[in-house]
Parts: structure tokens; C-alpha cells; sequence
């Protein structure tokens, strides 16, 4: 592990359950405007992750995940991800996540306008599934196969 | 006294009313263990968001109503019960337990509910429901505690509501489930409070935590989440009484059974032998009566 230092620790959380727990070198995640890389002995923060990835260097290499977003706490050498959903790259079905973003969609065309206000309500909630269907489509075809 | 071909039909059903809430009470014990492994794993999440409200409610410097709250007007109560009966008081302790909240209020008030149970409480009672979920009461995931949390949290956005409370109840263990209530919104600012006065200035305090992109639009975020996952949190709890609950009411069911087995088959024992005595006697008196004449 990090040499001499101490060791930093990283958990990814989501509602159902704890999905990593373990011992690593590095975390990045990503965050409102942009990325961000957190190592042993970082300040104490917290932040609003956006949908994306959070990646997790242990013994030279990368465990990548799916994330949706969420929000990403460091404090005392201890980095956690608390999202809805967090798939290990490798892990991830592409035809599910396609038809995800197919049947959202569809839901988006078939979306009609009620009231201005749950309209578009409604219409960023679909996006939101959209763009985390595309996410893991992206992710499992970037890291999936390493 | 019952006739002896009575007492055999009864024992049989009875017998047969046993078997049945045997196996219910495995197959709840099977739901009841997964229930409260769920809760267990699920606990992480929440603890994690609860004291990331407590650090962000403390730094945040807009007084949103969603932390500070406002005047109460209109008050909406949101209570768990479950899909089915056969668990004991497990559904009335909970619309029991809310009808009391009700009755202490002097605000209007918006009925929220989930679970067949509680529903059809609500519509015998008369009792206009704002919204009502069911269908899910044993086994929930997230989508739906998001849609009950986002509807709730709406209710105070809009103003339809003042103050939002949960009334669920809480798995103490297999037998004990206790009806609690919880204030969701505003964000408890007695709490709040506590939590300033007890932080004394460098000492004992934690680390500030560096906010990105700063605290005011994390608390935006994070107040929707908080209450969703509060609400999956309770549904969880409620979900794993209920298996709980269900599993002790079927087991004191079974046993209630055997014991009237018994019972039952003493008294046909008792018919039999009274059969015996009297068939004998009737061939004594007849056989008496022969001989003597």
C-alpha cells in the first residue's frame, strides 16, 4: 500500500447494500465539474457525484463502476461513494442497460404536457434513466473486458 | 355432549387448520431472516446520509424552510402497514398509533398511506386519502420508497404541506414490533441545535468538511435523498415486522391448534368410553331382564 503513509480505505454504498469495502491505493470519482482523485490522508470533504464512474486503484490495478449519481464523503482516510446504483464494470449487461435507455425513451415521446411543473419533472427524471442507461452501456464497453 | 362422529370431524379440521399455519410460519421464519438481513445491509446508506445531514444542516447558511421549517397550517402523515393480515396487531398498532398522532393535532391534516391494510382502515374510517401505495409491503426496493419520498418531499415543496411524519413500525425482534413516528420535514431543527451546542469549539469537534460545490446545493440534493431514504429504511423495518409478526401469530396459531387437538381428543375419549358403559349396561339390563323372565 501506500508507502510508509497511511492507508486509505474506500467503501461504495448504495441503498441495498454495500457493493466495496476494502483497502486501496487511489479513488476517483466523478463530481459536479469534473473528476476527482482522492489519496491516503485527504481533507475532509463531501460532494454531489454526477452519473459516471468511480474508479478504484488497488496493487496497480483499476476496479471501474457504473455509478448514478449521488454524493461522495472523505473524511479520516476514508473515502465512501453513496449512490443508487453502483455496477462493477465487468459486471454490467449491455442489452439490459440498452433496453433501458430505449424504453425510457420511449416514455420520453410518450411523455404528454399536464401541468408545466410535473412535466418537467417527470422529463428529468426520465433523462436522468437515459443517461444512466447510456453510462452503463459506456463504462461496460470502456473497462468491461480489462 | 358432542357425539363421537362430531368430535372426529372437528379434531380433523382443526388438525388440518394446523398444518396450514405451520407452514405459514415457515415460510414467514424464510421471509422474516431475509427481511432483517436486508435491513442490516441497508443500514450503512442511511447512517451515512443522516450524518452527512447533521455536518451539512450545521455549515448551510440558507434558511430553507426544508431545515428550519414553517408555520404548520397543514400537517401530512405517511403510515406503513402491510398488504396482508394474519401477523397479529402488527396493521392496528400502526393506524392505531395514527390515529392518536391525528387526534393530538389542531393543523389540517393530509393522509398518506401504504399498504392494503391501512388502506382499507382509512376508507372504512372515511378518511380521504392524499396519495395510497400498495402491492409491496413484504419485499420493497427502492423505486418505490423514491416514489413515496418524492411525493412527500413535493407535498412540502409545494406547500401542501407544513410538517411531513412517518408512522411505521419498528422490528424490535420476531415478536416485538413497535410503532414509532418520525418527523421527515423540516430536517429536525432541535436536533440540529444539539448537535451545535455539543460540538465546543476546538475541542472534540470534527474536521470541517470542505463542501463541492458548497453546502446550500448539497443540502438541495441531499434533502430529497434524506427523506427517500427514510422512508426505504422504514419500509425495510416495516417489511421485516411484519414476516416478524406474521411468524409469532402463526406460531402461537399452531400451538393453540395442538393444545384444542388435545383437548378435543380427550373429550372424544371421554364420549367413547361414555358409548362403551352405556352399550354395556343396555346388554346387562337386557340380559337381566331375560333372565329374570
Amino acid at each position: 500500500m501506500a508507502d510508509g503513509g497511511r492507508t486509505l480505505f474506500c467503501r461504495v454504498i448504495t441503498p441495498e447494500r454495500t457493493v466495496f469495502d476494502g483497502e486501496v491505493d487511489r479513488v476517483v470519482a466523478t463530481i459536479a465539474d469534473g473528476e476527482i482523485g482522492v489519496l491516503p490522508d485527504h481533507a475532509p470533504l463531501i460532494a454531489t457525484t454526477k452519473i459516471g464512474t468511480v474508479r478504484i486503484k488497488r496493487d496497480e490495478e483499476y476496479l471501474v463502476f457504473a455509478t448514478s449519481d449521488g454524493f461522495f464523503k472523505v473524511s479520516e482516510n476514508l473515502a465512501q461513494v453513496l449512490v443508487e446504483e453502483a455496477v462493477p464494470a465487468g459486471e454490467i449487461d449491455v442489452d439490459e442497460a440498452g433496453n433501458r435507455v430505449e424504453e425510457a425513451n420511449r416514455e420520453l415521446e410518450g411523455l404528454t404536457v399536464e401541468d408545466e411543473e410535473g412535466y418537467r419533472k417527470r422529463r428529468a427524471e426520465i433523462e436522468r434513466r437515459v443517461r444512466m442507461g447510456e453510462n452503463l452501456v459506456h463504462v461496460a464497453r470502456k473497462y468491461g473486458e480489462a | 355432549m358432542a357425539s363421537l362422529r362430531d368430535l372426529k370431524r372437528q379434531i380433523q379440521s382443526v388438525k388440518n387448520i394446523a398444518k396450514v399455519t405451520d407452514a405459514l410460519q415457515a415460510v414467514s421464519a424464510v421471509k422474516f431472516r431475509k427481511a432483517e438481513a436486508r435491513v442490516k445491509r441497508a443500514r450503512p446508506y442511511a447512517e451515512n446520509l443522516e450524518e452527512m445531514m447533521r455536518a451539512i444542516a450545521a455549515k448551510a447558511t440558507s434558511k430553507s424552510p426544508m431545515l428550519v421549517g414553517r408555520e404548520v397550517r397543514t400537517v401530512a402523515v405517511a403510515t406503513l402497514t402491510a398488504d396482508r393480515g394474519l401477523c397479529g396487531g402488527f396493521n392496528a398498532q400502526a393506524v392505531r398509533r395514527t390515529m392518536e398522532f391525528r387526534s393530538q393535532q389542531s393543523a389540517d391534516l393530509l393522509q398518506v398511506v401504504s399498504g392494503r391494510k391501512g388502506i382499507a382502515f382509512f376508507r372504512f374510517r372515511r378518511i380521504g386519502l392524499a396519495e395510497s401505495y400498495s402491492g409491496f409491503s413484504d419485499n420493497p426496493d427502492y423505486e418505490k420508497a423514491r416514489e413515496i419520498g418524492r411525493r412527500l418531499t413535493q407535498l412540502f415543496q409545494e406547500e401542501e404541506a407544513d410538517a411531513v411524519y412517518l408512522i411505521y413500525n419498528r422490528f424490535v425482534n420476531p415478536a416485538v414490533q413497535r410503532p414509532v413516528l418520525m418527523r421527515l420535514l423540516p430536517i429536525a431543527p432541535e436536533d440540529a441545535e444539539e448537535e451545535r451546542e455539543r460540538e465546543e469549539p476546538g475541542f472534540g469537534a470534527e474536521a470541517p468538511f470542505e463542501f463541492i460545490p458548497d453546502a446550500d446545493e448539497i443540502l438541495n440534493e441531499l434533502v430529497p435523498r434524506y427523506v427517500e431514504t427514510m422512508v426505504f429504511q422504514a419500509l425495510l423495518e416495516s417489511a421485516a415486522g411484519e414476516h416478524g409478526a406474521r411468524m409469532t401469530a402463526m406460531k402461537n396459531a399452531t400451538d393453540n391448534a395442538n393444545e384444542m387437538v388435545d383437548d378435543l381428543t380427550l373429550q372424544m375419549n371421554k364420549a367413547r368410553q361414555a358409548q362403551i358403559t352405556r352399550e354395556i349396561s343396555e346388554i346387562a339390563a337386557g340380559a337381566e331382564a331375560l333372565s329374570a323372565g
